[in-house]
């Protein structure tokens, strides 16, 4: 009885995956960057057909102040609803864990079920202006100040933020709680043994065993956080004088509404590296931590 | 064995993976399917009317099979149609996309010309000449027809007439009454302001803005299709005029309002005496106001009623087989045939498309029962023309953002429109 197998079984193994992600992820990923060089404008007759551009796209976006307040915006949007989402996801694991609050998980996980579209549409009755229940709610504590919330300059973006951290924090408390619960539970008998406080053993034991946890869930929130754009255009349509557009929006309207492939390639490469950027930053440090430890 | 099984069984699911996509293509004597895609994102069953005139076409064209195709508002409709053509799909055959979208569609290849199907009718001069101009004007381009006015509608001021009558006030005519009556009718209890004067939505501000500036005495749009006239005096001071209603008359919300689907409600319920909209809500505004409601155009500074078109266009698209397109185009005229413009102009509140169908006795009953239905239409009679340029995504996006600004306080007037009017020029070079 040999035990060499048929030499292409692995190959045929991976076959499935391996077709997928180069039909899905490589081909479109150099398709795009590619795509990025050239001057190709479907509005355009001259243009209709790809025209070598050089980094002209690039060079075309970078100095335009709209681009650059978008990529703030959307910096701004990310760097703030990412930690929150993780952050609140993780005490609400934490809390939620013992068995009796089973009920209550169920209750913070729903918005997630949501589509984005309706839990923003029923938002947008919440922050309707004058007699929304959010203004109504904030007048019974006597505040009447800004109140016009998707479409102040300076609000607009915090209340896509909100939406979305109202959405999908539940999501992310499920791979916190997957976590806890595999938390090895003779450690904190010992601990409790041992006397340590609450904030010792949350800092010094709970965090760095969840390290591989917040590992995939800020990963998997801040590609989320740049993937989401349905709240966009529901609530706002980036506006007013484009306070709330984000990337991704932005992308949309160039390529469908511009029709502009080009440029809209040239953003997909930017989206994709400032994606891979942060991924592997992450990983690097999570994984340096890791040895050192 | 069960290795080999296992290999086998992969190659299988990959090849039926592969191979799936296929189509097999219908070949001359089958019946011929189109497609027709439609935005919902409107105040009336349109789902049910065209169904229902799906039905009936199909009924004298048994050969024909229509699928109606249900997208939310017309941008939606537009991306369907772009994506699908971009990836090689089969793209529905017909759409109701925006009318002012017809030179990128026509530039982008999208969409088909007319003119063959049109010409080859027997009475094709009246059967374009019984189109009302102001609709019909938009669907040219390169000497070709590109399109069918179907869904159109108009800018129009509802007013609350009891409201109007039991303040002693007329409808305002000019800017001035305008603002003074828009500021008695502004009703506040302390702070709180418990009915506001006037509503006018800027979320995607350039449709509801155009009658102010058309008003003033110059369109933001010229007659070429690259030309925009964002920073002129007027245009300037029909901004200021627009804010002045907040901050001077005290009678409108401040700032950016985006309103479109509150204001509606809040006229019908009595919380706002006058609000600018589309014609197109009419119905609705009718079947739910407990009072009488008037309709007129947006008034000038000295007078005068304006007001621009608005709405969709039916689009064949690029793509369809012969039997496909004669089928869309036949459908196409089936659906704006006078009786039928009629009936989809009373069940919808849009304004009828053409002459004839005004002349229709269903639509002559109509009005007299709702004399509304008959003043929106008389408002086109002074409309100007909507803003409808080459690549009028990121024109509109341009005058969008910066009339925003205007609106919010964050630039001047005259600052944001010299920057709006440099940004659209630059916007257009590659077109002039």
């Amino acid at each position: 009885m040999t035990r060499r197998g048929n030499p292409l079984l692995p190959y045929m193994l991976i076959f499935p995956t391996l077709f997928f992600v180069l039909i899905f992820t490589v081909y479109p990923t150099i398709s795009s960057l590619i795509g990025s060089l050239f001057q190709h404008r479907l509005n355009i007759p001259r243009f209709r057909d790809p025209v070598f551009y050089g980094l002209g796209n690039y060079i075309d976006l970078f100095t335009s102040g709209q681009f650059r307040m978008i990529l703030g915006n959307t910096l701004r949007y990310v760097v703030t609803v990412v930690p929150l989402w993780v952050v609140t996801a993780l005490f609400l694991a934490l809390w939620l864990s013992r068995p009796r609050f089973a009920r209550l998980r169920v209750a913070m996980f729903h918005p997630t079920m949501l589509p984005m579209v309706s839990a923003a549409t029923v938002w947008m009755f919440f922050l309707t202006p004058d007699y929304g229940l959010l203004n109504e709610f904030l007048r019974f504590f006597g505040y009447s100040g800004p109140e016009n919330w998707v479409s102040n300059p300076s609000l607009s973006l915090w209340a896509l933020v909100f939406v979305a951290f109202w959405k999908d924090a539940g999501f992310y408390m499920i791979f916190y709680l997957a976590g806890v619960q595999n938390l090895p539970n003779d450690v904190y008998e010992a601990l409790k043994l041992e006397g340590a406080g609450p904030l010792v053993t949350f800092f010094r034991f709970t965090l760095p065993l969840l390290r591989r946890t917040t590992l995939f869930v800020t990963t998997v929130a801040v590609i989320g956080a740049f993937r989401i754009v349905d709240h966009v255009f529901i609530m706002t349509q980036g506006g007013p004088s484009g306070h709330s557009t984000l990337l991704l929006y932005h992308l949309w309207r160039v390529r469908f509404d511009s029709l502009n492939v080009g440029q809209s390639s040239a953003i997909t490469v930017i989206l994709i590296l400032m994606l891979l950027a942060f991924t592997v930053t992450n990983f690097l440090i999570s994984e340096r931590r890791h040895t050192d430890a | 064995m069960p290795r080999f099984m296992m290999i086998t069984a992969l190659i299988a699911l990959v090849a039926v993976g592969a191979f799936a996509g296929g189509q097999t293509e219908a070949t001359e004597d089958q019946p011929v399917t189109i497609r027709i895609a439609y935005p919902v994102a409107v105040d009336a069953p349109v789902t049910e009317i065209l169904d229902g005139y799906a039905e009936e076409f199909m009924a004298e064209n048994p050969n024909v099979q229509v699928e109606t195709v249900y997208a939310g508002g017309y941008e939606d409709v537009k991306t369907t149609i772009q994506t699908t053509i971009d990836g090689g799909g089969d793209a529905p055959a017909l759409g109701v996309m925006l009318a002012t979208d017809l030179f990128d569609l026509a530039n982008a290849q999208y969409i088909e010309p007319m003119t063959p199907y049109v010409d080859a009718m027997e009475n094709s001069e009246a059967y374009l000449d019984d189109f009302l101009p102001a609709f019909l004007s938009n669907s040219y381009y390169m000497d070709e027809l590109w399109s069918l006015p179907f869904q159109r509608s108009a800018v129009v001021m509802y007013y609350n007439a009891d409201l109007l009558a039991e303040s002693g006030h007329g409808v305002p005519t000019d800017w001035e009454t305008l603002g003074e009556t828009a500021s008695d009718l502004t009703e506040r209890d302390g702070d709180t302001v418990t009915r506001w004067g006037i509503e006018w939505p800027s979320g995607w501000p350039y449709w509801l803005f155009q009658p102010l500036a058309i008003g003033a005495g110059q369109n933001i749009v010229g007659e070429s299709d690259t030309e925009v006239y964002f920073d002129e005096p007027e245009v300037i001071a029909a901004i200021e005029y627009y804010n002045s209603l907040s901050t001077e008359y005290g009678a409108m919300p401040e700032g950016v309002q985006a309103s479109w689907g509150n204001v509606v409600p809040n006229f019908v319920s009595g919380n706002t005496a006058m609000i600018i909209h589309s014609s197109g809500s009419l119905s609705n505004v009718l079947s739910q106001a407990d009072f009488e409601v008037g309709v007129t155009g947006i008034p000038g500074p000295d007078g005068g009623s304006f007001s621009v078109p608005g709405g969709g266009n039916l689009y064949m698209t690029t793509g369809l087989s012969e039997a496909q397109k004669q089928a869309a185009f036949d459908f196409a005229v089936f659906i704006t045939e006078p009786s039928r413009a009629a009936d989809f102009s009373i069940q919808t509140g849009y304004i009828a498309t053409r002459e004839s169908a005004l002349a229709d006795d269903a639509m002559q009953a109509y009005i007299s029962e709702n004399p509304q239905a008959g003043q929106t239409r008389d408002v086109l009679a002074t409309a100007g023309k909507e803003l409808a340029v080459q690549n009028l995504g990121e024109v509109r996006n341009i005058f969008h953002s910066h009339l925003q600004s205007a609106i919010n306080g964050d630039m001047a007037p005259s600052e944001a429109m010299a920057e709006a009017q440099r940004a659209a020029d630059e916007a257009l070079a590659d077109f002039r």
